[in-house]
């Protein structure tokens, strides 16, 4: 009898040890993912990962930071190019997507059966999927989060001013800094640098706004919305001409110090200013400023960062689990809750899951109602540069009041064509 | 006594035009914020807090140790191979060693603009980019000092050469022997030279390297002034700009004249 | 000479050696290369495209390239001056009896070897138009104050001056060297004759020192034609593009844009311009001696 007993631990033991063997070809199954290199998202993407790890034993996943200090996009082109790619990275910027695409390097998403249910389960609208479609009419990343851009301003200083709400057209908004002026305050301030990126902060919501949605391409041809964009030169020409907006850098936060009246940021800067901010400052935010004769919603740039697959992926059923794991509503409300940053979602603030953290940051319903309006950057190529066409005339039309609007959107166009013409 | 106030008081002021600044920017980082812009050096609230969040924020100390170990490795490549082969330029005879010269001299008129971005691929393609070596290998060599050490050695005496050679020593013992050791000025104008250069050499680093870890010093700092990772917070950029000046303001401090001399001696040799 | 046995010559071989292959690798292979890539479209990423003449093309219509050529022609026309100038200026004052000589040529080269990095950001602080340090001593003294990097007109002037504050202390080094070296006899036989001490320095300082000042602007041009981190750090390039050198529209273009084959490109056509210019200004030097 205690033979047999033996024996069958014997057997028991082996049996186990073979087994475990093959769950380690199972969980030989590894997908490496990579998160954005700033210390909450980490922390989240730590966070998911460890949840991810538990619930599927077969499938582990290994996060990793992109490098710091280096630009995500060239580390990710680079990787391409040298097949060193990970399975899934969550920093992906819409405007480098055609790269990716061109060197061969992304899993077209929507050919999962289920990536049409996974879209709809997140209430997202359907022009804002539209505008992350590539060329060729997939869509190589899920829309993951964005940072809508909106009008802060300061509340007392409205009030001091007389202003009982902030302003919705450009007439209301020149109104207000006239009376702001009169304080002695500088009503807005943007950065005057031609720094490509910075016509995020200026242009390029304003002209979304005011172009009810539409970017600065359709498919792959530059189509900007002439109108649009010239009455968005006008009216930063206006702000910086009657000396709303100051001509100058300002060394040390101007907004925070009471000399500049409304800036025009994300959700981001609410941490940034719970953080600094001097006792009894208050703020608020509200939608960009349109020209008079808008219709519609107020859309505005929304900064997304995408989620993708690469090609190189071994496990392309696997990855897409966890890609569907990362956008779930658990995800998204620890997205909310560690990186102050809005899951583009249309439910955010009917969803139960998500009430709590709303209720505790009432500055943020402004930006979750703004979510589902948001667009990003066209995935055409060369934005970069486009962009760099479009600050150097913002820079002579608006801020030193050089060229005329109908010129500088001409020249822009002109020389769009050219970095195009040249890139084909 | 007319002439003497008209000669000081122009070197005085221009004394103060050309050191001032550095007192006053050494004095801003130690202000707190809203005092930084004053003039006058001292305030009652000098305080250290803007280099802690340097320190904190950007690996200054790893980024210090970078620079010292490229521009060494560096100075002492330049030193060895550049003497070896002035000396096989002014020593020796063979055929082709004009030839050589006149290439050199070549080296030294192309513009740098034209093969920066094929080196830099050249770098990529060698795997080399985010590495020391990336950083090293295009400066291993450098045709003034070869130029200098050349120069410099005609001016030894062949009988020291013949006696050493009839003792047996093969060149490179009578290079390192007996010639080096006559050698120091030239020694200490090219390590001077190449060590300053190297230092403060702030574009190919920008191009070579993107990870934080092997950044060097000047490159650290520009990332770190221009990125906005100070904010705008002014005392902390002028404090970061303070650690970068510290070493080499301090090497000059001792080493001023060997500077100044082995600068000027360039100048001259052309 | 002795005459050297064979066995020296293989010698001599080996120890040009490593000049060599460092310039096999380091400067025949880029030169080699960039004839290459500059008929090819390249983001070093994906595979070079060949594409003819277009980056020549786009070359020609690149209206912004054009101007970055310029913008350094200006700086290079006021910082070339303003340096010869000043830096004769000291290096005069030094030239004479005073004590402490080598404690003020210390501090006048003290910017030399601090790294441009420094010197940028410091001076970014000077001419800072709210808070600067310039702009609160014009203040100061009741004068309005100046939109130093502001100012289109203004920008590249103020560039052109920090360089010279920066290089200055190297040139009176070179200058003063320069004027040690000519023989008082001169002067006193000029005084003898009466000569005034613009005579004095027109007639025989000038023209002996005419292979220094060669020199200052030789090295001047071609130091400032690589003028790149001060509008990096400084300006981005503006305002209105009036601070974009010509090195910083090519970086931007290998490393913003990623467009390696038009960036080898302009840099071909930067590094003709350059060896124009020298060649040019040698013989209109030279010219100015005889």
């Amino acid at each position: 009898m205690r033979f047999f007993l033996v024996l069958s631990l014997l057997f028991f033991v082996l049996g186990c040890s073979f087994e475990r063997k093959d769950d380690k070809d199972q969980a030989n199954k590894k997908l490496k993912y990579w998160c954005a290199p700033n210390p909450e998202e980490i922390e989240l993407a730590k966070i998911l990962v460890d949840k991810w790890n538990r619930l599927h034993p077969e499938i582990q996943v290994e996060v990793q930071p992109l490098p710091a200090g280096q630009s995500s996009e060239e580390v990710l082109l680079s990787a391409i190019a040298g097949r060193t790619t990970p399975d899934v990275c969550s920093n992906i910027w819409p405007g480098a997507i055609s790269e990716y695409t061109k060197a061969g390097g992304l899993v077209a998403l929507d050919e999962f059966e289920d990536f049409d249910s996974l879209v709809n389960a997140r209430r997202i609208p359907v022009e804002l999927l539209e505008s992350f479609k590539s060329g060729d009419g997939h869509i190589y990343q899920l829309p993951w989060k964005t940072n809508p851009i909106m009008l802060l301003y300061n509340v007392k200083i409205f009030k001091e001013a007389g202003l009982e709400r902030p302003p919705r057209t450009y007439s209301e908004f020149f109104e207000a800094c006239e009376k702001i002026k009169q304080l002695g305050i500088f009503p807005g301030y943007t950065d005057i640098r031609p720094i490509w990126w910075q016509r995020f902060f200026d242009f390029y919501p304003f002209y979304i706004a005011s172009s009810g949605g539409k970017t600065l391409f359709k498919g792959e041809n530059f189509d900007i919305d002439y109108n649009s964009a010239v009455k968005v030169f006008e009216f930063f020409r206006t702000c910086f001409k009657m000396g709303y907006f100051p001509i100058t850098n300002f060394q040390v936060d101007p907004f925070l110090t009471g000399k500049v009246a409304m800036r025009f940021t994300g959700p981001w800067t609410i941490a940034y200013l719970e953080r600094n901010k001097p006792d009894g400052f208050e703020y608020d935010f509200a939608p960009i400023p349109v020209p008079n004769d808008h219709q519609g919603k107020v859309y505005t740039y929304g900064d997304p960062k995408n989620i993708a697959i690469f090609s190189t992926t071994k496990y392309k059923r696997e990855a897409w689990e966890f890609v569907k794991f990362l956008v779930s509503e658990y995800s998204d409300s620890l997205l909310l809750e560690i990186c102050n940053q809005l899951p583009i979602r249309g439910d955010l603030l009917e969803n139960r899951k998500f009430t709590g953290y709303f209720n505790r940051n009432l500055k943020m319903k402004v930006f979750a109602q703004q979510t589902p309006f948001t667009r990003g950057i066209d995935s055409g190529v060369e934005m970069k540069e486009i962009f760099d066409a479009i600050s150097r005339e913002f820079e002579a039309c608006a801020v030193y009041g050089v060229k005329s609007p109908e010129e500088a959107v001409r020249n822009l166009i002109k020389r769009s064509k050219i970095i195009l013409e040249w890139s084909k | 006594m007319n002439r003497k106030i008209s000669t000081y008081i122009p070197l005085l002021i221009g004394a103060i035009f050309f050191a001032y600044p550095f007192l006053w920017m050494f004095f801003a980082s130690l202000k707190p914020e809203t005092q930084i812009s004053e003039l006058w050096l001292l305030s009652k609230n000098l305080n250290l807090k803007n280099y802690s969040i340097v320190f904190a924020k950007i690996p200054i100390l790893r980024a210090f140790f970078n620079s010292l170990l490229v521009s060494t490795t560096i100075t002492l490549s330049v030193i060895v191979f550049g003497s070896i082969v002035g000396y096989a330029l002014s020593r020796l005879n063979f055929k082709g060693r004009d030839f050589i010269l006149l290439l050199i001299l070549f080296t030294m008129m192309i513009p740098f603009q034209i093969t920066l971005i094929p080196t830099y691929v050249l770098i990529v393609k060698l795997g080399l980019v985010d590495s020391y070596a990336g950083l090293i290998f295009p400066g291993m060599m450098n045709s003034l000092a070869i130029l200098i050490f050349r120069g410099f050695f005609t001016t030894i005496p062949q009988s020291l050469i013949e006696s050493a050679r009839i003792d047996g020593c093969n060149n490179l013992q009578i290079l390192f022997k007996i010639i080096m050791p006559l050698s120091k000025p030239a020694v200490a104008t090219v390590g001077i030279l190449t060590f300053t250069s190297s230092w403060n050499e702030v574009l190919w680093p920008l191009i070579v390297i993107r990870s934080e870890k092997l950044m060097t010093m000047p490159q650290l700092v520009t990332i770190f002034v221009v990125g906005g990772q100070a904010g705008s917070q002014l005392g902390v950029q002028l404090a970061s700009a303070t650690l970068l000046a510290l070493p080499i303001i301090f090497a000059y401090v001792f080493l001023q004249r060997y500077f100044i001399e082995s600068l000027a001696r360039t100048g001259l040799k052309e | 000479m002795v005459k050297m046995s064979k066995v020296d010559s293989k010698a001599g071989y080996f120890m040009v050696m490593p000049y060599l292959i460092y310039f096999a690798a380091f400067i025949a292979y880029p030169l080699i290369f960039s004839f290459i890539l500059i008929f090819h479209r390249w983001n070093i990423v994906t595979p070079m495209e060949f594409i003819g003449l277009k980056n020549f093309v786009r070359l020609f219509k690149d209206e912004l390239f054009f101007k970055s050529i310029i913008n350094t022609l200006i700086f290079l026309s006021i910082h070339i001056p303003l340096q010869i100038v000043i830096a004769l200026f000291f290096a005069n004052l030094l030239n004479k009896q005073i004590k402490f000589r080598s404690l003020f040529r210390a501090l006048y080269f003290l910017p030399v070897v601090v790294s441009s990095v420094v010197v940028t950001i410091l001076w970014q602080q000077m001419y800072a138009y709210e808070t600067g340090l310039i702009n609160q001593v014009l203040s100061g003294f009741g004068f309005k104050k100046i939109p130093w990097l502001v100012s289109p007109e203004i920008a590249m002037p103020s560039i052109a001056v920090m360089a010279t504050w920066k290089n200055v202390g190297f040139y009176i080094v070179l200058f003063l060297a320069g004027l040690q070296s000519i023989p008082n006899e001169l002067y006193e036989v000029a005084e003898i004759d009466g000569a005034s001490s613009f005579q004095k320095f027109y007639r025989i300082t000038l023209p002996l020192l005419n292979p220094t000042v060669v020199l200052v602007i030789v090295l001047s041009t071609i130091g400032g034609f690589s003028l790149f981190i001060e509008p990096y750090i400084l300006t981005g390039g503006g305002p209105l593009d009036s601070t974009l050198s010509a090195m910083l529209y090519i970086y931007n273009q290998a490393f913003y844009f990623n467009h390696m084959g038009y960036a080898a490109t302009l840099g071909f056509f930067f590094a003709l311009v350059i060896l124009v210019v020298v060649i040019a200004q040698r013989k209109f030097i030279e010219r100015e001696v005889y």
